[in-house]
Parts: C-alpha cells; sequence; structure tokens
C-alpha cells in the first residue's frame, strides 16, 4: 500500500530553506496552509500573491491576515510584534491576481495555487477565467521567472464528475477540449449580451420593471429594466455554465472548470514536477490552528444552519449516500507532505483526500449526529423561544423537488394578490411573511439545485496514494502533520467541533439582531436650510385623488347631473385605476380633465365651506404632531402634492410652502380641464426638490420626505430623512430593505366622512 | 300628575334595570339591596307657550318691560346657547327660536336696527349653518345669517373687550359687541342646575384670558358640587365677574326650563320604570336594542345622533340675571331633585351616548370621562352620593375614537398630556399653556368646527372633584387601553367590577345606582 518510501527526515528538515509561493492566501484552504508554515515550519519562507482590495493594499490584506483568528496560537508563541515583522522577512507581499500575475522571484522552489473560483454556479466565462486561466497565467508566470519548483495544484476530489462506485486517484477519463470549451465560453458572453439587447428582450425588461416601478417614472423605469437585463445576462451565463458542466457529466461549472484546469496543467507543465491534490469538501479544522476554526462559510455551513432554524423541513438527499467531509487541517497536512516528495517532471502525482474511503460519513448519519446537537442545543429564536428542528423522511429528490415547485408557485400566486390588496396594517404583515417564506423557497431552491447532484452521488473516493503519502510520514511527524482520515471521530467532530464553531457566530448575530431596534423617527433641531417636505394624499390624508375630485363638482351639479356624473365615475373608475398603477401623471390628468367648466373661484368656497370638514376629519392628527415637531426644530415645511391647489386650502396654515397642479383658468375664470403644468408626481417631484434646493439653498442630506406609496420613492430617495406612512406593499418592502421608519398615521384613527360631517349644503347657499 | 323622584330598594321581585352604556343599552340585575334612584317623572309644560314668554317680558324680575329697554337707533346684541344644550337636541321649534322671534318681533317694533345675534360658544367649536339654523329656526337665519348671526370667536382680539378685573384678580374679557351693546339680552336653555345665571354672559361670551381664572382644577375641587351654585367655586367666580359685565352694560337674562321629556316615545322604556313596562316598552326596548346592536357603528350613531327629544318649556323667567336665575333653579329643582338617604360605597352609572361635547360628533375617552365623572358625579347637593374613597362603576364602551374635525387636541391630549400625568393639578401647569395657544389649534377653532385647544384640559378639570373624592373607577366594558390611558380600570362585566370594588369598598358594599338620563339632581341627607 505504501507506495511512497518512509521519510528519512521530519517535514520541518525537508521543507527547510525552501521558498514557497502560496496563491489564495487569504482564502480558507491558502490560509490555514501560510499558518502551518508560519508556525510549524520555521526554515520554511513565503512567497503570497494577495489583490488590492478598494482602499487596502496587499500588504495591508497580509498584516490584517496576521492579526486575524488563525494566527493567534502563533501571536500567542512569537508575540504580535515579531508576527507582523514576518512580513517582508519571511513573507514576500506581491500585489496582483489570477489576470496579472506579477513578476516571480526565481529561486521559487514550490508553488501551491490555492486561489480560485469559490462559487460553484459562476457564469461560464468567470469559471473559466479563474479556474482556467489563471492556472495557465500562473504557469506562465513561473516559466518567465526561470524556475522550475515543484507545482502543487489543488483541485477537487468532485472533478470525477457524476460517476458512480469507486473513483482511483489519476488523471481524469475524458477527451474534452479545454481550450475549444474556453473559447467558446469566452464567446458565450459577448453573444447573451447581443441577445439581452434584441428589441424583444428588452420589451419584456422594460415592461416588467414598467409593472413594478410603473408609478415611480420613467428614470426609474429604464434603471430598473437595466437591473433586470443585467442580471438576466448574469443568469443565462451561470444556467450555460452548469449546464455545459452537466452534458458533460460534471456536477457544476465548479467541477468541470476545474477538471478543464487540470487537464491544461497536465498538457501544459510537463516540463515541471507537478502534484495534483483533490480534497473533497474542506470544513473545519479538526485540530489546527484550532479545533472548529473555519473562514467564511463554505458547503455544508448554510446548511447546518437552515436546519437548526427550522427552515429545511426536508433534504433531497439519500440518507445511506456519503457525505465526503475532510477537516481542512487534514487538508493541509496533506499538502505540504506531497510538497516534499518531488515527483519526475511530466509525470503528475495526484493526492485525493478524503474521508469516504476510509471512515465514511454517511447523510443519515451527519442528520442524526446535527439533529441531536440542536435538539441538546436548540438555536433561539427571537420572540419564538427555541426552535424545533425537523425530522426528514427522506422523501427522495423528486418529491422534494415537487415540493419546492408548488411552494414557489403559491408563493408568486399570493404574491400578486397581496401586491393588489388595498394597504392596511394586515396586508403589510401578509406581504413580510410571504418575504420571509420567498426567502426561505429561494434559499432551498438554490441550495436543492446546487446540492442534488453532490447529495445523491454515489461516488466512492479511494485515497490509496494519499494513506501511502501518510504512512510515509516521519515517525515524528505523525502527530503534528497526519492525516489519516480514519482517525475522525465523527460524533466529537460534529458535535463538539465543527456545528458548535458555525453556530457561534450566528447566535452572536441574531443576540445583535434581537437588540437592534426598528429604525424610528427623529427630528433634531436644525436651521431654516432643512426643510421636510410632505405627500398629501395617502399621507397627511387618508383620501385620494377620485374622492377628492367628486367632492369638488359634487355641489355644483343638480340631482340628475349628479347621479350621472357618479355613473359616469364608476365606470371609468377601473380604467383610471389601471392607469393609476402605471402612470400616476396620466391619472391625475384623466380626473382633472373632469373640472371642465367649473369656476375658480367657486371651486375655492367650495374648499373653505364644504371639503375643509372631510379634509380636516382625514387629516392625521400624527400628521399635525410631525408637522409641530418640525415646526419646532425651525424647520422649512413644504407640502408636495399632485391634487389641485384649491384642495391644499385647508392646511395652506400648516406649511411655509406648497407646490400643488395648478387649473388652467379662461378668460372668465372657468376652468379648461387643463393643467397649467404638469402635476408633479413621481420623479418630477425629486428633481423638481432638487432644482429648490439648490436655488433655495437646502441641504437635502439633513432634510426629511414624507411618503406613502411607491411613486414616492424618488422623492423619499431624495432626502437623508426618509419616513414612510401607511406604506403600500412595495414600498413597505423598500422601507424594510432600506431600515427607513414607517408609521401608521391612519388606520383606526381616521373616522369615515359621514359619521361626523354634516351634509354638504347645496350650491344655492355658495351661490 | 306627575310622580317624584323615587329610591327603589332591589328586592327578589325586581326586574333586571336598564341601563344606558354609549351607543346602546342593557338590562342589568342588581344585587339585593341595592338603591336605585329614579328622577321624578316630566312634568306638564307650560300651556301656551307664546302666552308665557311673552308675559315674561312684559312683566321680567327686576326690570323694566322688555319694550321700555328697546329704542330706535339703540345697539342690540342677543346671545343665546350654542348646541350643547338641550341635550338631546329638542324637537323643532326650539325653544331658543320661539324666544328670539318674539324678542326680535318688540325690536323691530321699537325700530332697533343694529342689531346682533351672536351664539355664545366660548371656547366650544363653531356651529355649522345648519345647527345654528336649526336652533333659531327658518326665518330668524334667513333675516341675520351670516352678518347678524354668528358664532362667537374667543380669539378674535379685535373684537375682545377687557372690562376689568374682580376683587380676587380674575380678568373679565368678553365679547366687544356685547360689552359696548345698550342692551344684551341672553337666551339660554337651563337644562341642569349648572346652567344659566351669570355663567351665561361671564362664562358664554368670554375668551380664555377669562375662562382660565375658574376653569381649573383647584376651581373644580372646590365647586362641591359645581350643579349646586351656591356651594361652587365655579360659580362664585362667574358671578362676581357677572357684577363686572353689570356695571359695563344692561343686561336682560331670559332663562327657560324644559321637563323630563328626553325621549321620544319610540323609546319611551327609557323614561319608564321597568315593572310598569307595558307589552309595546318591552317589545320596542327588545327591538331597540337587537336592531341598534345589529348595526355597524357609523349607521347606530346615526340613529343616536338623530333622537330629538320632546321637550316641554316648564317655564320662562325674565329680567336681572339674578332674580331671574333663582326662579330659574327653583323650577329645576322640582324637576330633577330626589332626596336620598346617606351616601353608598359604590355608585353606579350608565353613560349615554351623548353628552354636551359631541353632538353630531363622536363621545371619546375624554369626553366619556367628564360625562361621568365630571357631570353625573356632580349630580349632587350637600354631599356625594359616594361617599369619600368610594368606587364609581361607569357603564360605557370608552371606544379610542376622536373626531379629528371636532376635537383634533383632545387627540393630542389623549396621547401626549394623559401618558405624562393624569392629574389634573399637575397637568395644567406643564402642558394647559401650549395647548390653548398652539397656532393651528386656535386656527381649526376659529375657522373649522375644532372645540379651542385647550377644551380636552377643561373637560379633565371637570373630572378633578371626582378624581379627588373617590378611591377608584371600573368601567364595565371599556375599551381596555382607553381605560388604562386614563388611569383607571375595566372590567368586562358588572360583576367582575363589583368583585374589583371590593379591594376598595370591601364584601359588602352598599350600592346605589342613578338611573338617568333623564336628569336628576340628588340631594343627598
Amino acid at each position: 500500500m505504501a507506495t511512497v518510501p518512509l521519510a528519512q527526515a521530519p517535514l520541518a528538515e525537508t521543507l527547510s530553506g525552501k521558498r514557497v509561493l502560496i496563491t489564495g492566501a487569504t482564502g480558507f484552504v491558502g490560509e490555514a496552509l501560510l499558518e502551518r508554515l508560519l508556525h510549524d515550519l520555521p526554515e520554511t519562507s513565503v512567497v503570497v500573491v494577495v489583490r488590492r482590495k478598494g482602499m487596502t493594499s496587499a500588504t495591508e490584506r497580509v498584516e490584517q491576515l496576521l492579526n486575524g483568528a488563525a494566527f493567534e496560537r502563533l501571536r500567542a508563541r512569537d508575540g504580535a510584534a515579531a508576527v507582523q515583522a514576518l512580513v517582508g522577512t519571511r513573507i514576500t507581499v506581491l500585489e496582483g491576481d489570477l489576470d496579472s500575475i506579477p513578476a516571480l522571484p526565481a529561486d521559487l522552489d514550490l508553488v501551491i495555487h490555492c486561489a480560485g473560483e469559490v462559487s460553484f454556479d459562476p457564469p461560464i466565462d468567470e469559471g473559466f477565467a479563474t479556474n482556467l486561466h489563471g492556472t495557465l497565467n500562473l504557469l506562465a508566470a513561473i516559466d518567465s521567472s526561470g524556475a522550475t519548483p515543484h507545482y502543487l495544484h489543488v483541485s477537487t476530489a468532485y472533478v470525477a464528475g457524476r460517476q458512480q462506485g469507486h473513483i482511483r486517484e489519476g488523471r481524469l477519463d475524458h477527451n474534452v477540449d479545454w481550450r475549444y470549451e474556453a473559447e467558446l465560453a469566452a464567446q458565450l458572453r459577448e453573444r447573451v449580451e447581443i441577445d439581452s439587447r434584441s428589441a424583444k428582450q428588452l420589451a419584456t425588461f422594460s415592461n416588467e420593471a414598467e409593472n413594478q416601478h410603473g408609478v415611480t417614472g420613467a428614470s426609474s423605469i429604464s434603471a430598473e429594466a437595466e437591473k433586470r437585463r443585467a442580471s438576466w445576462v448574469a443568469k443565462q451565463l451561470v444556467d450555460a455554465g452548469r449546464e455545459r458542466g452537466r452534458s458533460l457529466g460534471w456536477t457544476d461549472c465548479y467541477t468541470f472548470t476545474k477538471a478543464m484546469a487540470e487537464r491544461a496543467v497536465e498538457e501544459t507543465a510537463t516540463h515541471l514536477p507537478v502534484t495534483v491534490l483533490r480534497p473533497s469538501i474542506i470544513e473545519s479544522a479538526l485540530e489546527q490552528p484550532f479545533p472548529g476554526w473555519i473562514q467564511g462559510f463554505k458547503m455544508a455551513e448554510p446548511i447546518i444552519l437552515a436546519f437548526g432554524r427550522g427552515d429545511l423541513p426536508e433534504f433531497p438527499a439519500i440518507p445511506d449516500g456519503v457525505l465526503d467531509v475532510i477537516p481542512v487541517d487534514l487538508v493541509v497536512n496533506a499538502t505540504l507532505a506531497a510538497a516534499a516528495q518531488t515527483p519526475e517532471p511530466g509525470t503528475p502525482a495526484y493526492y485525493t483526500i478524503c474521508s469516504g474511503a476510509r471512515n465514511p460519513l454517511l447523510f443519515g448519519r451527519l442528520y442524526e449526529l446535527v439533529r441531536e446537537y440542536f435538539i441538546e442545543h436548540p438555536m433561539v429564536q427571537r420572540d419564538r423561544g427555541e426552535v424545533k428542528v425537523p425530522q426528514w423522511n427522506w422523501p427522495g429528490s423528486a418529491r422534494v423537488g415537487q415540493l419546492i415547485r408548488l411552494g414557489e408557485r403559491a408563493q408568486r400566486t399570493a404574491d400578486r394578490v397581496v401586491t393588489h390588496l388595498p394597504r392596511s396594517n394586515r396586508t403589510r404583515d401578509w406581504a413580510r411573511s410571504l418575504d420571509r417564506q420567498r426567502g426561505r423557497l429561494e434559499f432551498l431552491r438554490r441550495y436543492y439545485d446546487l446540492y442534488q447532484p453532490y447529495t445523491e452521488a454515489e461516488l466512492h473516493f479511494t485515497d490509496n496514494a494519499t494513506f501511502g503519502l501518510h504512512q510515509g510520514l516521519h515517525p515524528d511527524d505523525i502527530a503534528r502533520f497526519g492525516f489519516d482520515a480514519s482517525i475522525i471521530d465523527w460524533p466529537h467532530y460534529l458535535q463538539d467541533v465543527h456545528v458548535p464553531a458555525v453556530v457561534a457566530p450566528m447566535t452572536t448575530l441574531s443576540a445583535m439582531r434581537g437588540v437592534r431596534p426598528e429604525p424610528t423617527r427623529t427630528v433634531v433641531n436644525g436651521a431654516s436650510n432643512i426643510v421636510a417636505v410632505f405627500d398629501m394624499d395617502g399621507t397627511l390624508l387618508s383620501s385620494n385623488v377620485v374622492e377628492s375630485y367628486l367632492q369638488l363638482r359634487l355641489p355644483e351639479l343638480s340631482l340628475p347631473a349628479k347621479a350621472r356624473e357618479v355613473s359616469e365615475v364608476a365606470r371609468a373608475l377601473p380604467r383610471w385605476l389601471a392607469t393609476e398603477r402605471k402612470d400616476r401623471s396620466a391619472f391625475l390628468r384623466m380626473v382633472y380633465r373632469r373640472y371642465d367648466g367649473a369656476s375658480l373661484a367657486e371651486l375655492e368656497q367650495i374648499v373653505d365651506d364644504d371639503i375643509r370638514p372631510t379634509m380636516l376629519t382625514r387629516l392625521a392628527p400624527s400628521a399635525v404632531r410631525a408637522l409641530r415637531e418640525h415646526r419646532a426644530a425651525g424647520h422649512h415645511l413644504v407640502l408636495v402634492t399632485g391634487a389641485v391647489s384649491p384642495l391644499t386650502r385647508p392646511l395652506a396654515p400648516l406649511f411655509d410652502e406648497i407646490v400643488a397642479a395648478e387649473l388652467q383658468v379662461d378668460a372668465h375664470g372657468r376652468c379648461t380641464g387643463l393643467l397649467k403644468r404638469p402635476p408633479l408626481v413621481g420623479e418630477a417631484r425629486a428633481s423638481w426638490l432638487h432644482h429648490r434646493a439648490a436655488e433655495a439653498g437646502w441641504d437635502l442630506a439633513a432634510s426629511y420626505a414624507y411618503g406613502d406609496s411607491t411613486s414616492d420613492l424618488p422623492l423619499l430617495r431624495a432626502v437623508g430623512h426618509p419616513v414612510v406612512i401607511d406604506p403600500d406593499v412595495v414600498l413597505s418592502r423598500v422601507a424594510r430593505k432600506e431600515r427607513w421608519p414607517v408609521e401608521i398615521w391612519h388606520q383606526g384613527t381616521a373616522p369615515r366622512r359621514d359619521e361626523t360631517t354634516p351634509p354638504p349644503r347645496t350650491l344655492r347657499a355658495v351661490r | 300628575m306627575s310622580r317624584p323622584g323615587f329610591v327603589l330598594t332591589v328586592d327578589e321581585r325586581t326586574p333586571p334595570l336598564l341601563m344606558h352604556s354609549g351607543e346602546s343599552f342593557k338590562l342589568q340585575e342588581f344585587p339585593l339591596g341595592t338603591r336605585v334612584i329614579y328622577p321624578p317623572e316630566s312634568l306638564p309644560g307650560v300651556v301656551d307657550i307664546d302666552e308665557t314668554i311673552e308675559n315674561a317680558l312684559l312683566h321680567p324680575v327686576d326690570s323694566e318691560p322688555l319694550p321700555a329697554l328697546l329704542r330706535a337707533g339703540m345697539k342690540l346684541t342677543i346671545a343665546f346657547d350654542d348646541l350643547s344644550l338641550p341635550l338631546p337636541p329638542m324637537r323643532k321649534p326650539d325653544i331658543r327660536q320661539r324666544i328670539l322671534e318674539h324678542v326680535l318681533q318688540h325690536a323691530a317694533e321699537a325700530g332697533v336696527d343694529d342689531v346682533e345675534l351672536i351664539v355664545a360658544t366660548a371656547l366650544h367649536r363653531r356651529m355649522t349653518a345648519d345647527e345654528i339654523k336649526a336652533a333659531v329656526g327658518e326665518r330668524v337665519f334667513r333675516s341675520f345669517w351670516p352678518d347678524q348671526l354668528y358664532n362667537f370667536d374667543a380669539e378674535d382680539r379685535a373684537n375682545l373687550a377687557h372690562l376689568g378685573t374682580t376683587d380676587s384678580g380674575e380678568d373679565v374679557e368678553i365679547s366687544k359687541r356685547a360689552a359696548e351693546s345698550d342692551l344684551l339680552i341672553y337666551v339660554n336653555i337651563n337644562l341642569v342646575a349648572m346652567d344659566g345665571g351669570w355663567k351665561s354672559t361671564a362664562v358664554g361670551l368670554a375668551s380664555y384670558n377669562s375662562l382660565r381664572h375658574h376653569h381649573n382644577a383647584h376651581t373644580m375641587v372646590h365647586s362641591r358640587s359645581f350643579m349646586d351654585p351656591r356651594h361652587s367655586e365655579l360659580h362664585s367666580s362667574a358671578w362676581r365677574m357677572g357684577r363686572i359685565i353689570n356695571d359695563h352694560v344692561k343686561v336682560f337674562q331670559i332663562e327657560t326650563t324644559l321637563n323630563n321629556d328626553a325621549f321620544p316615545s319610540q323609546y319611551g322604556f327609557l323614561t319608564k320604570r321597568e315593572w310598569e313596562w307595558s307589552l309595546r316598552d318591552q317589545a320596542l326596548f327588545l327591538g331597540a336594542k337587537r336592531g341598534l346592536d345589529l348595526l355597524p357603528t357609523k349607521q347606530r350613531r346615526r340613529v343616536f345622533q338623530s333622537i330629538e327629544a320632546p321637550y316641554l318649556v316648564t317655564g320662562v323667567s325674565a329680567g336681572a340675571v339674578e332674580p331671574v336665575h333663582a326662579e330659574t333653579l327653583e323650577r329645576v329643582h322640582r324637576q330633577q331633585l330626589v332626596e336620598v338617604d346617606g351616601q353608598t360605597d359604590v355608585l353606579v352609572m350608565g353613560l349615554p351616548y351623548l353628552c354636551p361635547y359631541n353632538v353630531n360628533s363622536v363621545m371619546n375617552p375624554i369626553l366619556a370621562a367628564c360625562l361621568g365623572l365630571g357631570y353625573f358625579f356632580n349630580m349632587y347637593r350637600n354631599k356625594p352620593l359616594v361617599r369619600e374613597g368610594g368606587v364609581l362603576i361607569l357603564n360605557h364602551p370608552v371606544p379610542w375614537e376622536f373626531s379629528t374635525l371636532h376635537h383634533p387636541s383632545y387627540v393630542d391630549f389623549f396621547d401626549e398630556v394623559l401618558s405624562e400625568s393624569t392629574d389634573p393639578k399637575v397637568i395644567g401647569p406643564k402642558f394647559e399653556q401650549q395647548y390653548a395657544t398652539d397656532p393651528w389649534y386656535t386656527h381649526l377653532y376659529r375657522t373649522s368646527h375644532a372645540y379651542h385647544g385647550v377644551h380636552p384640559f377643561y373637560m379633565w378639570y371637570w373630572c378633578a372633584h371626582a378624581l379627588d373624592h373617590v378611591g377608584e373607577v371600573i368601567w364595565v366594558g371599556g375599551d381596555r387601553r382607553a381605560v388604562a390611558r386614563m388611569g383607571m380600570r375595566s372590567a368586562s362585566t358588572f360583576a367582575d367590577a363589583l368583585e374589583l370594588a371590593r379591594d376598595t369598598v370591601g364584601a359588602s358594599p352598599t350600592i346605589t345606582y342613578t338611573h338617568n338620563p333623564p336628569h336628576l339632581l340628588a340631594e343627598v341627607r
């Protein structure tokens, strides 16, 4: 079995004086590797290629890394200052990434290529760019440096693809032309970008955007349409990657491009000693740097957490399938051991680093252990007490898929219904729980698609070469550098090490979330260059334009005319409402067209005499309080409305400035049914506000805006302190996301008109 | 012949008794031994009302006859009570209309041109044109509205006159027009003993500057009760002010009294003793109760607000304010006074749908409290019906509902003031000024139909004496949040309320139930 002769010296000695290049040092395996090198191989020096991230340089990133949790034992042993001093001495930092690898030193002895795409479903061109071209770039850079190091290529056990049964270590058995695949993948982006710009596609994006953002205005629609186009392109490329991978026998784009990279290495690095390392699913550390160390969330963690939260009622796996998990420190140990064994150039060595071969963890066993853990240590949900963990019945992948599809369909229907319901607390609650459910479903869908091939695969990896490598370790190294997966005690690893490590950040996070308060409105004192802008219909008043119109016109009409008018309005109502959903400005114009022939002076008189009580009855007391607060704070109060100016008369004393629709009047003081200017709705409000602010020197970032509907979004976004009042479903979703304060001003407080108001008097009294 | 008031002691034969509870009523069983106080039955009205009015005007008390006071070229102002009186509103023609028509007839005969009619709203809401028309009648309305018939505006600084201060340092500031008239005639409806006298002009035509001297917690705690002018600090103050007014303007007071016919015949069961209900009364009760309870709130409110009382006029007195009011009070007492022996541990009251400040509007929690703790509790002479430290059990749903048109400052008072303190002595100094001078409330009071910003404070001061006197207030069927906001307790049933009351008054308290409206004034021995 032991194909490797017993080592003559311990690793520290073998690798002493060597210079090792690590790519992906800020990644999970790379960081673990760096830590081990620094901690346990004192005579080995390191070169890392690290990307600059925003304002943080590569060196600063490495310094931050050395301050992290993984290096704690190193800092404890050597002192923090000594660890930081390693940068520039034992550690050489090169700034760059796989697209543009900097010039490499000529004295490299080892290159460990850990960097790669972390996502399982990247767009196909990106998958190739990172996994394949990144590797080729690295090999080219090695060549131009003049060094001929031992090249260790970190791949994945799942490059084996969707096979069944035993998977041996060695060259993959396939004839796929990686150069051709890579070339077409690169071309595909251009093709999809072109397709996304076809008239038909663009029209679809615009229509979708209009349905959602119609009321806000043209530029919001176009921004949304462009966003939809970009995400459509990304989705096409992601689908293409997954499907191309599957059509050739791999699970997804990740394993497909990883396999292509292996073949590329085999074919282009014939002059170098090459070792291909194929770890299975890498999880938290068993022992080093400390038990449970994990960086970010990998493959199984979201599933474990979702299970603990009770969000995973079933799973598309087979209980006697193997989930091949390997702790990261075992991968690091195996890599170092492999690094010490230099193969002949042209005959790469292959090592599969897995647990399935000698210590298989069955899916059913994993489930039981994790479940036991959560029964013992249940997660606590805010206000709901301990979560009850679900019991899986393993109904099989097809059934789970069906359940998810059913859920998605129900979700879509419910969502359509709820966005069309009249706004109320109940509607918003429904919307909120639908959103929560959608989040859950999207999670299920994503992981169902992703995991199905892995969890259903009945792969059985063998690791004879790797086990041989382990047995060939110098006796002194067995304890510190061993990587025999059979020593893993799964109950211990899962229940004492891994799951607690995964859950810990979540419980602290949810504890933090528990005290995170709902956003609230606070009015701070300020100068008069701070404005508070209020929308009228729906925000200050619980009413809408159709009603206002009827109230304004009715007193002027005789009884039969009144009946006719009401029935005409009733007939037009569905059309009006449809228009309102799409374009508020067009809707207002349709309504105001009916003022044709009305006398402006009379309208004002009617408002003063008859409409004032109705409006004041509908004026939210909380609105007046908010206005009072702003007034006390010294702010400039502005009313912005699409309603006609006579209707703002009752509220006039509350404001410093009123912007309303002005009715056009003919020579006899009669309304023409047209407006002097377009009504101020949607984006027009935001642009008006910017214009006025520039003119009057208002400080919009310190200013406030109050609105109730999606059409107020541009206005709300224009200021630093948006406040959302009795929002519709769409707006309430935005508010929740942006953490804008939401206040309920009208529900349960505004009595209906006829409860409190004497009947409006007839026009006779007016004339 | 109408029977006097009566105190029933509940025994085995007593049927369940009628009780008001907001926009509903119910039949309630009481523990044996409970005393139930019934008001006297309605007195007969005067035979010929026009003759009675004319007689009062021509033979006034301590005054020359009205025609002798009228002359061409004089400035005449007639002020009259607003829609807070009578309750429920009176079936037309309203007594105010009848009197105004007589007075205006005399004025016309004397050739008086400069006549103005002012609704004495004080800080109440402006009456609407329709409401004024209902009070003064079509003819008067058509002739004088809107320029010579209008609502008083206590915030119209230019049209207020400061007449001086009383010995106690109280400002007297009233309508300038009234103060500068050659004759001020006041037409009142003296529904309860609190109304009338100098309170008509010194309160009804006064500004906040003047009212604040007696509308405060201190005065109200020392008005025991304000339904008994002899022992009411409120009335003493109004009388002091009245004398200052009297020095400036000749006041001719016309006071009227009504009988106890508060409900039309279809609600006859509301004014009858339960054991005397005819089959028709029982059927009407059942029909009304079932029907009303089935109606949505809005419709039910409309039914109640449309009730008009078939009140009959029991007398009209005219002349000098104080002797006229003495006659008036005598008639009020004849209609409402009931002698009761001793106080009680627990006083039970059913609050109806209407108080002076929610005509055509919503009875909000503050108004409900004011009706129970202010008005009904104070319907006594000598000493309160309930002993000091006793328990008040009020029946009313206390819905958390406000008219933002009529009571805008109430909403804020309820949310911002009562949430900080329910003690009238605390909230006055801290918040009153701010509410009284708020520009938006003032704007609404002057141009819309809103009660003045300070009005909710007055409602709460009205409760001060009761809050000071009783040990506990329990609302049966009250909205828990609203009741708790007012610092009181709620119970779902009368039995639960009695159970809660045990903490304060022990296991077997004496219980008294006042069976009103119609109004009764308890003379407690």
